[in-house]
């Protein structure tokens, strides 16, 4: 029973991260009709930005919370001008283009980013992460014998509030309703008399900064922090999204759990690195074929 | 122009681009040749997307996973049955277009986006499943990876280094052949098929175009182009790996078809270019002194500017860089030959 | 002799019958309308017959061939083909292209000997060419042979979207819709045009409109569907009269609603307009679409445009609204110039603007998109004003407004014009689509808006229901204003009404004349029997073409020649 209990445990805090991944998607894709395949190296590029301003520009004087907190708040800033940037000097110009056509355009972003990051902070395999939360805060759940980190448990909080949270503000605010009407119709919204680029601008910031909350607290957790591994967890990413119907985003956050667990579970019997992956495609396709949420009728019929 | 001399241009300007590319890394040194061969290889890879999304609309974010099973196939088909080198393509390129068929189910009933998050994973799971698990070993050469030193191809010795010449010129032939096949598709019969499935599929359907049949078709097809250059690559590279038929391969893919022009042949031949020489050239000299900084050119420089300039050709060309110049040269050629005619009333 | 033979076909979605055992039969050789109200389920049972939708219950028979579980493309190779209402053309293909592909997915057709060049796909290829060249002729299409079908203006574009169904050699063609966005004199021809192809390429068809003159005018007979029933079947001029369908499709005869207009016009007449426009130029790409228009509105005051199809009317719209800038011109409303503002900038000032197509969003509830008015006027606005008005989006309010019917998704555009309070609304084809009855209602609510002292700027193809309710109206003409001038004037003009889609009393005797090929030439009927020989296409071509330099119809030269060979 215990194996049981620590294994889903384990997958749990697995569904966390792919939770707080796939929402970021959910949520750009909500607001400006575009699948962001490039998000993950947003995610990373403002998590290299935090860390080089906590590994290689703070002060040696400060205690350790306080270069924490100025890193992560530059982390942050720095998401929100991607964001902007991204707005104004990509996004705002193929606004009545296809889906499909945005969809590749955020492969050019991805390649940019990663190759930026790649020339700026070198190639190499693995960077040392930065802990929001101290690594040695750590639970045993009694009965499982597994110990929980801090930090998995924040994953899961700031997932699961950011999806409450989030989707209210989405569902019953107006700037919310203005940001969803933007995204269905932007000529429409902008007959309605609501400034659509302003819009737009905010929802990618906002994209952005979820983007790099993240991607700073995912490599903390056990994702290699190194260029390309946030990218990777796309597909992870991806199926959970689906499961929340590209609309959802509470749904979006079960989804993640429920992926976790199903790619934890298999490595009772299979030990292998890739198999997982292979897992998240045939959610995906079960996903695809199975159901045709409402988000889907604008993604699946072009 | 009748089909018939249009068909003879056609064999015509491909003779004479073969005889012409052909010759050009001769001169060179052994990394250059590589280089060559190599464009030739990705080239396929572009060719394939021009096939399945420049003419049947289908996306597609996983060729070079085809090229991949390709090189693996013939790697296996060397060292583990030591197979003649052209069976070994043969394998490789059946292996591809069971793959491509296979990854054709899906799209008979997703479009668009959901059919690139298909593909998108097929391509992560053959990246860090397939290629590189024990399970697949049988497959994949294990670790290392399948290690192919020379063959024989219609009687001509080529491996990857000495002979490395002789892999270009057949890989160049094929290419062209393939190519100029693909031209002609283009304008038949079969060709009108494609595009009506990819200017509105239900159109298509209704007025009598087995939709599953030719889905399915078109994706067997593109995944064997792209799987016959693969087949080649264990030969010129010496082994195969996963690393060069990874994710961001098929990202690349995408990205310089798209640039370049997905519905256009010589674009694919632009882009192989492109990708394999031009990244190359520019490490090599891409280094010195300007204004008195040190520069180094790398390749993730160009892969910025890929980035980069897809953005900018999407937002400015939508027919790509090749779509643009034909469009550019088609006006300019009409303007001309329409001054000095008078226009004879048709009775 | 029934070729088409529909029984009980029942179709659900979700909790609504679409179609509720409905029957029916068309003969070979028919023209069969199948009419009725939004809703009715025309386009459901429409889409069962072409293979989109599988019926839940019932039966279907082409001939012999049990229809109901083949895919499209084996009804294809039955003999049935169809257009879109919203033309699937394939755009980056050649029009000749376009007719090519039909035949040859309908042959054998191989994918590698078609690459190879082999010689049998040469010798079809130059088939199915004579072939496609021969129908262009027929339709008149031979210039745009070799233009690509997406750069072809929409009229253009329906005829081919026709060849290409006749390309299939199609035994039944099914027409969606085809009169859509045509206005009357365009529909007219298309009446014409469909009676010749019946002729010339034998053809049985199911027509499916909200047209009635064209509709009336060249069906043989008539099915009337209500809420998935079949209400009334016969021949049009039964139908026509028939009380039932009179109540559930055309409606009362219409009201007067013009007892306001003169108080409201005299009393405003005095004050500054409150939008003018001069000298304006506008269009997209590199055509210029408008010039020299001139139009004001004062406050309060409803005006009409009206005018055939591509006169201007919608381009003039979205330059005033700024959904394109303005080429040369000056729009000032209250008083501010707007040439070349930004739209959302326009609507703030409060001249709004209810495109073609309502300007909505599919995938946010009515009672959101309400709310969303509070975001653009400023204030919080009530809502439930909006509900008084319109009972029936009460019961609808946490739908999406994309799955709402056509009719309801332009009550919810005008509720949000009305909560907005703007000064000025334009309203482009508030009536595009949508059954008599609810046009009736609708145009009722632009009396709540002369009420509520909001401006008026109303582009519109039924002429009378416009006259009716404005004060004022522009007649476009070929991309400039052709006449102005009250209301009542205008309505007084026949020849202008005459041309509309409500005032004409339908053509009872349906064309007794059936057109030689198309083109306008004239056959006597007792010549039908010779034209229906199946003579070689070549040959056919070879007598029009001389027939044409000879100045007379290819029938007359036919039989001139035919009687010459008795002689002999």
């Amino acid at each position: 029973m215990s194996a049981l209990a620590a294994y889903t445990i384990i997958g749990l805090s697995l569904g966390g991260i792919f939770s707080l991944a796939a929402l970021g998607i959910v949520l750009i894709y909500r607001t400006t009709g575009v699948l962001n395949l490039a998000h993950g190296a947003m995610g990373m590029f403002s998590t290299f930005v935090a860390w080089q301003v906590f590994y290689g520009w703070s002060h040696p004087f400060w205690p350790a919370w306080l270069a924490t907190a100025i890193a992560l708040l530059a982390g942050l800033v720095f998401a929100a001008a991607l964001g902007l940037a991204l707005e104004f000097a990509v996004f705002r110009n193929v606004r009545t283009r296809e889906p499909v056509v945005k969809a590749v355009i955020t492969i050019g972003v991805l390649l940019a980013l990663q190759s930026a990051a790649s020339l700026i902070w070198k190639n190499n395999q693995y960077h040392l992460p930065i802990y929001v939360v101290p690594q040695t805060w750590v639970w045993v759940m009694p009965g499982a014998d597994v110990p929980v980190g801090a930090n998995s448990i924040l994953i899961i909080a700031v997932a699961v509030g950011l999806a409450f949270g989030l989707g209210a503000f989405l569902r019953y605010t107006s700037f919310g309703r203005a940001m969803r009407a933007v995204s269905d119709s932007p000529t429409s919204a902008s007959l309605w008399g609501v400034p659509v680029s302003k819009v737009s601008a905010v929802s990618w910031m906002l994209g952005s900064l979820v983007a790099a909350l993240a991607g700073i607290l995912i490599t903390a957790q056990g994702i290699n922090f190194d260029t390309t591994s946030l990218t990777l967890l796309i597909i992870d990413a991806l199926a959970a999204a689906l499961i929340g119907g590209l609309v959802s985003l509470p749904l979006t956050v079960l989804g993640g759990f429920v992926l976790g667990l199903l790619e934890t579970y298999p490595t009772i019997w299979i030990q292998s690195i890739g198999f997982p992956r292979l897992v998240a495609l045939l959610v995906i396709l079960a996903v695809l074929i199975v159901r045709n949420p409402r988000g889907f009728a604008a993604v699946a019929a072009k | 122009m009748t089909s018939t001399s249009k068909l003879m241009v056609r064999v015509a300007l491909t003779l004479v681009a073969f005889t012409v590319l052909a010759r050009i890394p001769a001169g060179f040194d052994v990394g250059f040749k590589f280089d060559a061969a190599l464009a030739v290889i990705w080239a396929f890879g572009l060719l394939s997307l021009v096939l399945l999304t420049g003419y049947v609309g289908q996306i597609s974010l996983c060729q070079a996973t085809f090229a991949g099973v390709g090189a693996y196939g013939a790697g296996m088909m060397v060292s583990s049955f030591h197979a003649d080198y052209l069976v070994a393509v043969v394998v490789g390129v059946a292996a591809a277009f069971a793959l491509g068929v296979v990854v054709g189910l899906p799209a008979l009933r997703l479009r668009g986006i959901t059919l690139a998050i298909v593909t998108l994973g097929i391509a992560l799971v053959f990246d860090r499943y397939v290629f590189q698990d024990h399970a697949f070993e049988w497959f994949t050469g294990g670790s290392g990876g399948w290690r192919v030193g020379e063959a024989n191809v219609f009687g001509l010795r080529m491996d990857s280094s000495a002979h490395l010449m002789a892999a270009y010129v057949v890989l160049l032939a094929l290419f062209c052949l393939v190519a100029l096949l693909m031209v002609n598709l283009h304008d038949s019969g079969a060709g009108r098929r494609f595009r009506a499935i990819r200017d509105s599929e239900l159109a298509a359907a209704t007025m009598g175009v087995d939709l599953t049949r030719y889905k399915l078709l078109a994706f067997g097809l593109s995944a064997a182009i792209a799987g016959l250059g693969g087949a080649f690559y264990p030969l010129v590279a010496g082994s195969v790996s996963p690393q060069p038929f990874w994710l961001f391969t098929s990202l690349q893919f995408a990205a310089i078809a798209v640039l370049m022009g997905v519905r256009y042949v010589p674009a694919a031949a632009l882009g192989g270019v492109f990708m394999a020489v031009v990244p190359d050239v520019l490490t090599r000299f891409g280094h010195g002194t300007f204004l008195g900084h040190q520069y180094d050119i790398s390749y993730d420089w160009f892969s910025i500017a890929v980035g980069v300039l897809l953005i900018i050709q999407l937002i400015v060309l939508p027919d790509g860089v090749w779509g643009d110049i034909r469009n550019r040269v088609h006006h300019a050629w009409a303007a001309a030959t329409a001054i000095g005619t008078r226009k004879v009333k048709v009775a | 002799m029934t070729m088409l033979r529909v029984r009980d076909v029942t179709v659900r979605f979700g909790g609504i019958v679409a179609l509720d055992n409905v029957s029916l039969d068309l003969n070979r050789g028919e023209i069969l309308g199948l009419i009725g109200p939004n809703g009715a389920g025309k386009t459901t049972m429409f889409n069962c017959i072409s293979g989109v939708i599988r019926p839940d219950g019932g039966s279907m028979y082409f001939d012999t061939h049990a229809l109901t579980y083949a895919p499209p493309h084996v009804r294809a190779r039955l003999g049935i083909a169809r257009t879109f209402q919203n033309l699937q053309l394939w755009g980056s293909m050649t029009v000749e292209e376009n007719l090519m592909t039909p035949m040859d997915a309908l042959g054998r057709r191989n994918t590698f000997s078609d690459a190879l060049y082999l010689p049998f796909s040469a010798y079809a290829e130059r088939a199915s060419i004579e072939r496609a060249r021969a129908i262009l002729h027929v339709l008149d299409l031979t210039p745009y042979r070799r233009t690509k079908a997406g750069d072809l203006p929409a009229g253009i574009q329906r005829r081919v979207e026709i060849a290409r169904a006749l390309a299939m050699r199609p035994r039944l063609l099914l027409l969606d819709e085809p009169a859509a966005g045509l206005d009357a004199q365009e529909t007219a021809r298309l009446g014409e045009l469909l009676r010749a192809v019946r002729e010339r390429f034998h053809v049985s068809m199911l027509l499916v409109d909200h047209d009635m003159s064209l509709v009336m005018r060249v069906c043989d007979y008539v099915y009337v569907l209500d809420f998935g029933k079949m209400l009334a079947k016969g021949q049009p001029a039964s139908i026509r009269n028939d009380p039932k369908v009179i109540a559930a499709y055309l409606g009362e005869e219409s009201k007067k609603l013009a007892e306001d207009v003169e108080t409201v016009a005299a009393t405003r007449r005095d004050e500054l307009p409150l939008l003018q426009v001069d000298d304006l130029a506008a269009g997209y790409g590199g055509l210029e679409v408008i010039r020299d228009v001139d139009l004001m509105v004062r406050p309060g005051e409803v005006v009409a445009c009206i005018g055939a199809n591509g006169a201007g009317k919608t381009t003039t719209l979205r330059a005033i609204s700024g959904m394109i800038h303005p080429r040369a011109g000056r729009i000032t409303f209250a008083g501010k110039k707007i040439a070349g503002a930004s739209p959302e900038g326009i609507a703030r000032l409060g001249l709004i603007h209810i495109p073609e197509g309502r300007g909505l969003f599919p995938t946010i509830s009515v009672e959101d998109t309400l709310r969303l008015v509070s975001n653009t006027a400023g204030v919080e606005v009530d809502i439930s004003a909006a509900f008084e008005l319109f009972p029936r989006l009460r019961e609808r309010g946490h739908q999406l407004v994309g799955t709402l019917s056509g009719g309801e998704q332009q009550m919810v555009a005008l509720a949000r014009a009305i909560l907005s309070r703007p000064r000025l609304v334009m309203i482009d084809e508030m009536s595009q689509g949508l059954a008599p009855t609810v046009v009736r209602q609708l145009f009722e609510i632009i009396r709540v808006f002369r009420e509520q002292g909001i401006a008026v700027l109303l582009v519109e193809q039924f002429v009378e229901s416009a006259l009716d309710v404005a004060d004022r109206a522009y007649v476009f003409e070929h991309g400039t204003i052709g006449l102005s001038g009250s209301a009542a004037e205008l309505r007084s003009d026949r020849k202008l009404v005459a041309g509309s889609y409500l005032g004409t009393a339908v053509d009872e005797a349906p064309m007794a004349r059936a057109n030689g090929n198309g083109n306008g030439h004239r056959i006597d009927p007792s010549l039908l029997e010779l034209m229906s020989v199946r003579v070689p296409a070549k040959l056919k071509r070879a007598l029009e073409q001389r027939a044409e330099t000879e100045g007379r119809g290819a029938g007359a030269l036919a039989v001139e020649l035919l009687g010459k060979v008795d002689e002999q």
